[in-house]
């Protein structure tokens, strides 16, 4: 019990040290989590992942495919916005541990109804 | 049993252990350990960092490296209107427009009310022609409409097509990447690294910087060969040191600059012995919307409206202001706007819908509930609270201007509302001022070197361009003109390094 105790310290310690917040996660990648922290956390635990550490999964390309706007907003689309193209790393608008908000926010009073902080 | 206390307690020391590596490594030191070279460092990567980087890459540098702090590259440049004010370009001709750096140089001599340098302001109003064409070769598209800026005596802000400053600042970025520029996010300016004799050899820099977060990364020293440009805008985003220049600009006023705007650049100039100048002098935008944050849409559609709607007290029912006077002006009247309490109570500006929907900014503000459309005098007076009678008769007054080319109750050159008269429905926003730009900065010359403020000469080894440098523009910028000025300056920056 000890042990398992001890081994549980390091574990969830790794995680639990980044941020008090480190326990808030999306339900949607319970099999990052599986996976264990590094997954994400590419450049060691105690620094935030690195700008292409979400693109192992996901496609630039590809969400700025599912986020196409048409019309008026076509240039509202935030995977490839009017500003950054499709250079906006992820973590400038996505929080994995924390709540965020697109940086179009900013200044703009844009609907992204799909959003989640 | 381990408790959660427990576990946060090991965080806690986690963290505490973490702050005190990497070590920082002192400036002025010559036994500097350095981690890169390059022939051109960069520090920012919005107008006057990306014309320097392309303007280099021209003059056959052959290792530019950009520093860019956030996330996202362009920094304050990309959010803005997307104007440019060039006197004498074959657009203005076209248009039938009359006009010449010489006169667009007393325009912002006026405008900077006794403070603005005549040599500076020269150097790049002669320079405006030749900063348009390399726009338009990096790929930038004009469009057809030259906008009419406040305090100008002919119209000059030519605008890229997609009316942000991000139709400069990605085909720059693109084309100073075609000549091998390494363009890098994340990397926050910490200070710079001189030697004995004051000459700058390099800058230290936050690699993996994530903004808020000041520990983030680790602490390299990046050597430049033939010189360093800081080129990190303004300090507009800095509440704290912007009220310490200028209590009037407390959290209450907004500001349009991107989340990076907070002085990095010309604060670590300052630690240098750089020369300080006009600090105080912090232009806030008239045009802006307290209805969204920072410059949104709100600006571009009372830039393109002020020349032929009106602004109005909500107290009065009154116009207040020349809604084409200079910024420094309208901003200060604005932010005068207030109920009997004291608190803001910002004005509005009613505007013609059959004009307005001509620019598609009307669209936005609609939308965005930025601004409201309203069939009748009746149903603003009713919306807003302010007097009908009152409201009523100053639009009528408005009118017969309209008609005889005379505004007597402001002076406002009435050439830009011929025949737009101001008839329902009407479009109307509200105005309060946000902290737009900070005239002042660090000292330069007309190569765009820094100078230091102990002997007047030039720091070697360091230059500014860009929102950085102050005492351009004296007391009061005009719109469209810091693009110009932020890239003559850039391009200026390019060609001392290349012949240093």
């Amino acid at each position: 019990m000890k042990k398992i105790n001890t081994l549980l310290v390091l574990i969830l310690g790794g995680c639990i040290a980044l941020s008090a917040q480190a326990r808030d996660k999306r339900d949607y990648h319970e099999m990052v989590y599986d996976s264990g922290c590094k997954t994400c956390h590419d450049q060691g635990m105690k620094a935030f992942p690195s700008d292409n550490s979400c693109l192992q999964c996901h496609d630039m390309s590809e969400l700025a495919e599912q986020t196409k706007r048409e019309g008026h907003e076509a240039r509202q689309n935030p995977h490839d916005s009017m500003h950054y193209g499709q250079e906006a790393p992820c973590m400038e608008c996505h929080g994995e541990h924390k709540p965020k908000q697109a940086i179009c926010m900013d200044c703009h009073n844009f609907d992204f109804p799909k959003f989640k902080q | 049993m381990q408790t959660r206390r427990s576990f946060l307690k090991f965080g806690a020391g986690a963290a505490a252990i973490g702050a005190l590596s990497p070590l920082s490594v002192s400036a002025n030191s010559s036994n500097i350990k350095w981690d890169e070279e390059h022939e051109i460092i960069i520090v920012g990567s919005g107008f006057a960092g990306l014309a320097a980087a392309v303007e280099a890459g021209k003059l056959g540098a052959k290792d530019i490296v950009i520093f860019e702090k956030l996330g996202v590259y362009g920094g304050n440049s990309t959010l803005n209107a997307g104007q440019a004010c060039f006197a004498n370009t074959d657009l203005q001709k076209k248009l039938g427009i009359e006009d010449s750096a010489e006169l667009m140089v007393q325009d912002q001599l006026k405008s900077g009310r006794g403070y603005a340098s005549e040599q500076l302001l020269k150097h790049s109003a002669e320079l405006g022609p030749y900063i348009y064409q390399l726009t338009k070769d990096c790929g930038c598209v004009y469009r057809d409409h030259i906008i009419n800026t406040g305090g100008t005596s002919a119209t000059r802000s030519h605008q890229v097509v997609e009316r942000s400053g991000a139709g400069f600042i990605r085909p720059m970025l693109k084309t100073a990447r075609s000549y091998g520029v390494k363009t890098k996010i994340r990397h926050k300016f910490e200070h710079l690294i001189t030697a004995k004799d004051g000459k700058v050899l390099g800058i230290q820099v936050r690699r993996g910087y994530h903004f808020g977060h000041e520990d983030s990364g680790e602490l390299i020293n990046v050597k430049a060969e033939k010189g360093v440009l800081i080129a990190t805008g303004g300090f507009g985003a800095n509440v704290s040191f912007r009220q310490a220049l200028d209590p009037n600009l407390g959290s209450e006023v907004g500001c349009t600059n991107a989340r990076g705007a907070t002085g990095d650049g010309l604060i670590a100039m300052l630690a240098e012995g750089a020369m300080p100048i006009h600090l105080s002098f912090i232009q806030s935008g008239p045009w802006a919307s307290p209805d969204e944050g920072g410059f949104g849409y709100g600006a571009g559609f009372s830039l393109y409206n002020f020349p032929h709607s009106i602004a109005i007290d909500r107290n009065t029912g009154r116009r207040f202001m020349n809604e084409t006077a200079d910024r420094k002006t309208r901003a200060d009247l604005e932010v005068q706007r207030r109920d009997k309490d004291g608190n803001p109570n910002p004005a509005l500006l009613i505007a013609p819908k059959h004009e307005a929907q001509k620019d598609p900014s009307m669209a936005n503000v609609l939308k965005y509930n930025v601004a409201w459309e309203f069939d009748s005098v009746e149903a603003i007076a009713k919306h807003f609270d302010l007097p009908k009678k009152e409201l009523k008769a100053q639009i009528d007054d408005w009118n017969k201007y309209v008609k005889t080319g005379e505004d007597p109750q402001f002076g406002k050159r009435m050439n830009m509302s011929t025949g737009i008269y101001l008839t329902a429905p009407f479009i109307v926003q509200r105005l309060w001022p946000k902290v737009h730009y900070c005239q002042g900065g660090i000292q330069i010359n007309a190569k765009a070197e820094v100078i230091a403020a102990k002997t007047g000469k030039n720091i070697p080894g360091l230059y500014a361009a860009g929102e950085v440098s102050g005492g351009v523009h004296g007391v009061s910028r005009l719109g469209g003109c810091s693009t110009p000025e932020c890239m003559a300056f850039g391009v200026t920056a390019a060609r001392s390094m290349m012949k240093a």
